[in-house]
């Protein structure tokens, strides 16, 4: 236990993950955006949402009964979001779904 | 308005608090005082990243070889910026601190949800921003200052994270209804979980956007429908 090597890595670390939060709005931001820039500013969000979901989804070991939890909390969210449209609600039924199946 | 914000971020909340509240445990085994799992969500604000710390601390890594780690664990939200760079408002406190608030979470919840009418938007973004963090910080400090007392089991708590990504990217969907970012986005992650499983996630965003401005610059359809 070293509490100044602990402070210094802390001053590093949030140093380097707000280098990575940073760049685009010192180098774009304020200006009039070129087409191939505000074409990129739009399609991001949908594909990094669809590789966080990917990702996501990898971690799991789906020969498992985890696997099997994850698919049913999974239909869960989708089916309910696809009826009722309420965010909160799919996310907190699909959650309480799967914690349910894995602590039983 | 705050309480509009509170409403929009409490998925993240559902998230961060299991997520939080994991890192505070493995990080009171390294037998620091409790507070410094606060100070951690306070000034680093990222959950892989503090996952990863923990590791290097244990084995007293050196200073380059943390920042360089850290550079890279992070690398992909090089790209999150891009989505909104005047949803921010003018330079001073307020942006760079929605700078720093910019999580996978946060990004993905601002660049879907649409703001009510009324409302600022860097304003609003701020309140979303400055609670999903408070979200991140309660949970790391209850982790670390009573994690093994905790009396609620909180296991299978993580899939929030899952259920917020997925029901966002039905909102994507439904928002952008057309299919060439979403197949491009697969076809980048097969090739990046079969090349690079370990890193898949800055793989799979660069070579992604690469796709993406090549079939834009190179077909006439992209061009016109895109």
């Amino acid at each position: 236990m070293n509490i100044e090597y602990l402070l210094m890595v802390i001053v590093i670390m949030s140093a380097a993950t707000f280098a990575t939060r940073l760049p685009p709005f010192l180098l774009f931001s304020g200006r009039e955006q070129h087409p191939l820039l505000q074409f990129l500013s739009k399609y991001t969000p949908p594909m990094v949402m669809s590789i966080l979901v990917v990702y996501m989804l990898k971690s799991v070991d789906y020969l498992s009964a985890e696997g099997l939890y994850a698919v049913i909390a999974l239909v869960v969210t989708v089916g309910l979001h696809l009826w009722r449209r309420n965010a909160l609600m799919s996310i907190v039924a699909g959650t309480a779904v799967f914690m349910v199946c894995i602590q039983w | 308005m705050i309480q509009a914000a509170l409403k929009t971020t409490l998925p993240i909340f559902f998230g961060y608090l299991p997520l939080g509240i994991a890192f505070g445990l493995l990080f009171q085994e390294l037998g620091y005082p409790w507070y410094f799992a606060t100070l951690m969500a306070v000034c680093i604000y990222a959950g892989a990243a503090q996952f990863m710390a923990v590791g290097l601390l244990a084995a007293g890594a050196g200073f380059v070889e943390i920042a360089i780690a850290t550079f890279f664990l992070n690398s992909r939200h090089i790209f999150y910026g891009l989505a909104l760079l005047d949803s921010f408002g003018r330079w001073g406190l307020r942006k760079l601190y929605l700078i720093f608030g910019l999580t996978d979470e946060v990004y993905s919840l601002m660049t879907t949800i649409e703001v009510p009418k009324h409302f600022e938007r860097s304003t609003f973004y701020f309140w979303m921003a400055l609670f999903s963090q408070s979200y991140w910080i309660l949970g790391c400090t209850l982790g670390a200052w009573a994690g093994t007392h905790l009396a609620f089991n909180t296991e299978g708590m993580e899939f929030a994270a899952t259920a917020l990504f997925t029901v966002l990217l039905i909102e994507q969907w439904s928002k952008v209804k057309k299919p060439l970012p979403f197949v491009v986005a697969l076809v980048a992650c097969v090739i990046a979980l079969v090349v690079f499983t370990e890193h898949m996630l800055i793989l799979a965003i660069s070579l992604s956007l690469l796709m993406m401005l090549s079939l834009r610059l190179t077909s006439q359809k992209v061009r016109d429908e895109y």
